[in-house]
């Protein structure tokens, strides 16, 4: 329990001391862009001007249809040469069809990412080991990072396990006593504040980022505490503090996997062979049956006792 | 001790045991304790008397709560890693409640509104409804008196195919509240399943030899009434039709091995308070037939004896065989005679001539362990043979072993001894014979 809270703190600390790096990293990603973005347009000489004077935001979100997240995804589709629809191409011709009736690219480039990072969370648990609440959290878990930031995220989400853990221990220890679904919902109620009181923070802390936290993502985080405290209320406060740990790496793990530009280029140019290749990981991770990573560090003493 | 491949992971379990072997019937009834009591008094399988069930909330103020007994246990029916239970012990002095193992103070409201959490389903999984019981209380058998802080130890078997494989009693601790709960702090402790005596003790990571902060020591412990035990928790596979399944057993101090609960999918500790890879066993046994619990639990005595080897090693040296040794047999109800037996390090079981078998004895159908399972590839090519139950002094050390029946009418020695049998033994090859 000590261990997981220091490596939790660690992690924080590193994340805020990172952030102006990191923001400085992003900001010369975005130059670049800019710069790359400027050339291709000096080159076309046409709409120059729309592209050299971008509205300022924040962070390019692709959870957003906004024009700077959906542009360079169509200028992908565009530049690709295709051959014949049949054998190789049916799902590439039917992306293009549909993005041309102005569906944004970036849902289906999203939604296609989704069983990569299933797939993505099954290894964890089988592979290496780490188990996380089920599948479906840490994968909505790191769209939520997507869209909001990870740092606002994160910041979200340990709210949320402070909140829900300090109701709990101050509930057993002054003896008020409620029934299970009141006590779940006066817990609901606490992590609802807790999240406000961050948003009511933002004239302070003046976090950009916390610009553009919508609903949906602070709803998911809502349902996680629910889920959250279910997990503390059944088993141990270390339990639940490990699971919450081992979610929170997993999605920043998937957080990276969603956002690699170099992914979401393969999904939207390959997506036959990127579905084959997640269908295929899914089924031999099925019949694997040998010790996980971390099962090796679990019985070590039986393994080196000889 | 263990090679990687020897150890059983939660792949392994769940693809090639758990899943397989366990029916969706008998894993409702494994999921359920009120269920589990059902279906083993069926079988005339002890277990602890259940005073009475809570199904709906109208039942908890309607029941009599003074006339619960000096101490009983309050539990969900569906928990999980034994949470959500009260277990009481005697009576607080100021008769308005009861006080608990961890000498903690319940009164009626307090028990109250505990049923209530449990029917809400605050401790079974994904929260659906409960069943709240209260059962008879277990006491701590005066074998563990010494041992077990507080609560009740209780012994984990698991079963598979009928033979009890690996076993381990878990030991109540200051820091498991008296809980008889590896993940909150209870010892692991291995015990052999040939004898029933412990071997050694895993906590928090580590092995230990003595019980924390005292100068008792965790192995050599004997287990009473073993083979009842063992044998309960065969008749529980048998009753449930679990082929793969950990059965919790308690001692009653008088009334012998009662049975707790049974889990479909036992945790995997087990290995390492016993040092042992369950994979390996679970192999061992995997397609025998297995007549009834009796013949289940010769199988797994001979089976999965541990070897002592190396307290043997400690105490009298490594002892140098030669490659002809003379051996005493031991035959039941029949005097024992002295033989040469060949030491063969290439054969993995021992080997005994069937016409000396029959002569001892051994080919009764009580000593047959099973029948034609291997056809065996040996130098005289594949054949089908019985493995019986033998036991043998080698070397100063008395053997109790499985061996295959073969015609070595033909061979200058009756009996082979194989790797399985010479843990602890140096072979000088060029001894003279």
């Amino acid at each position: 329990m000590r261990k997981t809270g220091v490596v939790l703190v660690t992690l924080l600390a590193f994340l805020f001391l990172a952030k102006p790096c990191l923001a400085q990293f992003i900001d010369n990603a975005s130059e670049n862009n800019q710069s790359l973005a400027v050339e291709k347009v000096e080159e076309a000489t046409v709409s120059a001007e729309i592209v050299l004077t971008p509205t300022p935001s924040p962070r390019p979100d692709i959870t957003e249809k906004t024009l700077e997240v959906v542009e360079p995804l169509k200028r992908l589709l565009d530049e690709q040469v295709l051959g014949t629809v049949w054998p190789f191409n049916p799902i590439k011709y039917a992306i293009r069809g549909a993005v041309d009736a102005s569906v944004p690219p970036n849902t289906i480039v999203l939604l296609l990412l989704l069983p990569g990072i299933a797939a993505l969370i099954a290894a964890a648990r089988h592979l290496v080991g780490i188990r996380g609440f089920g599948i479906f959290l840490p994968a909505a878990l790191s769209v939520v990072f997507v869209a909001t930031g990870p740092i606002v995220g994160i910041g979200l989400f340990l709210v949320i396990v402070i909140v829900s853990t300090g109701a709990r221990i101050v509930l057993r220890r002054t003896k008020i006593k409620f029934q299970y679904l009141p006590r779940m919902s006066f817990i609901l109620l606490l992590v609802v504040l807790g999240i406000l009181s961050v948003l009511f923070a933002a004239p302070l802390i003046k976090q950009s980022s916390l610009a553009n936290v919508s609903i949906f993502p602070v709803l998911i985080l809502v349902l996680l505490a629910e889920d959250f405290s279910r997990v503390q209320v059944g088993k141990s406060a270390k339990v639940a503090v490990n699971l919450a740990t081992e979610t929170l790496i997993l999605s920043l793990v998937s957080y990276i996997f969603l956002t690699l530009e170099s992914v979401q280029k393969f999904v939207l140019l390959q997506p036959e062979m990127y579905i084959l290749l997640v269908a295929a990981t899914d089924l031999l991770m099925g019949k694997y049956v040998g010790l996980r990573l971390m099962e090796l560090w679990r019985f070590r003493k039986l393994i080196s006792s000889g | 001790m263990a090679r990687t491949s020897d150890i059983l992971g939660l792949n392994a379990r769940s693809q090639l045991y758990s899943y397989r072997y366990n029916k969706p019937p008998g894993k409702k009834k494994a999921a359920s304790k009120l269920a589990t009591k059902r279906a083993l008094m069926a079988y005339n399988i002890p277990i602890p008397q259940t005073y009475v069930k809570f199904v709906k909330p109208l039942k908890i103020n309607k029941f009599d709560w003074t006339s619960l007994p000096s101490s009983f246990a309050l539990k969900p029916n569906k928990g999980l890693g034994g949470e959500g239970i009260i277990v009481v012990k005697k009576r607080s002095k100021s008769e308005d409640g009861w006080i608990t193992t961890n000498r903690r103070k319940v009164t009626i409201e307090d028990l109250k509104l505990h049923v209530l959490d449990i029917l809400e389903g605050a401790f079974s999984i994904r929260n659906v409804p409960d069943v709240a019981y209260i059962e008879e209380f277990v006491g701590r058998h005066k074998a563990f008196r010494k041992y077990a802080f507080r609560g009740t130890p209780d012994i984990r078997v698991i079963v598979f195919n009928k033979v009890p494989v690996i076993a381990m009693m878990r030991l109540p601790t200051k820091q498991s509240g008296g809980r008889a709960n590896l993940h909150q702090g209870a010892i692991a402790v291995g015990i052999d399943i040939a004898t029933g005596i412990t071997t050694k003790a895993f906590w928090r990571g580590k092995y230990i030899k003595y019980k924390p902060e005292t100068k008792r020591k965790l192995n050599g412990i004997k287990i009473p009434k073993w083979t009842k035990i063992l044998e309960t928790a065969v008749n529980c596979s048998i009753a449930t039709e679990l082929d793969y399944l950990g059965a919790d057993i308690v001692l009653h101090p008088e009334k012998g091995p009662m049975v707790l609960e049974l889990n479909h999918q036992p945790g995997l500790s087990i290995q390492l308070a016993n040092a042992a890879g369950l994979r390996k066993r679970l192999a061992r046994v995997e397609d025998l037939r297995v007549k009834d619990a009796e013949h289940g639990v010769k199988i797994a005595k001979v089976l999965f004896a541990g070897r002592f080897a190396d307290r043997v090693k400690a105490e009298e040296g490594i002892k140098i065989l030669k490659p002809v040794e003379r051996v005493k047999i031991y035959a039941p109800g029949k005097k024992t005679i002295v033989i040469n037996a060949r030491i063969d390090t290439g054969a993995l079981r021992s080997s005994i001539d069937r016409g000396l078998a029959k002569e001892l004895g051994l080919l009764k159908e009580d000593n047959i362990l099973w029948k034609r399972r291997y056809a065996y590839r040996s130098a005289h090519g594949r054949q089908p043979r019985p493995v019986i139950v033998l036991i043998f002094r080698l070397a100063g050390r008395k053997i109790k072993t499985s061996a295959s029946v073969a015609n070595r009418s033909k061979l200058a020695t009756p009996l082979l001894i194989g790797r399985n049998d010479l843990d602890g033994f140096l072979v000088n090859p060029v001894e003279s014979e």
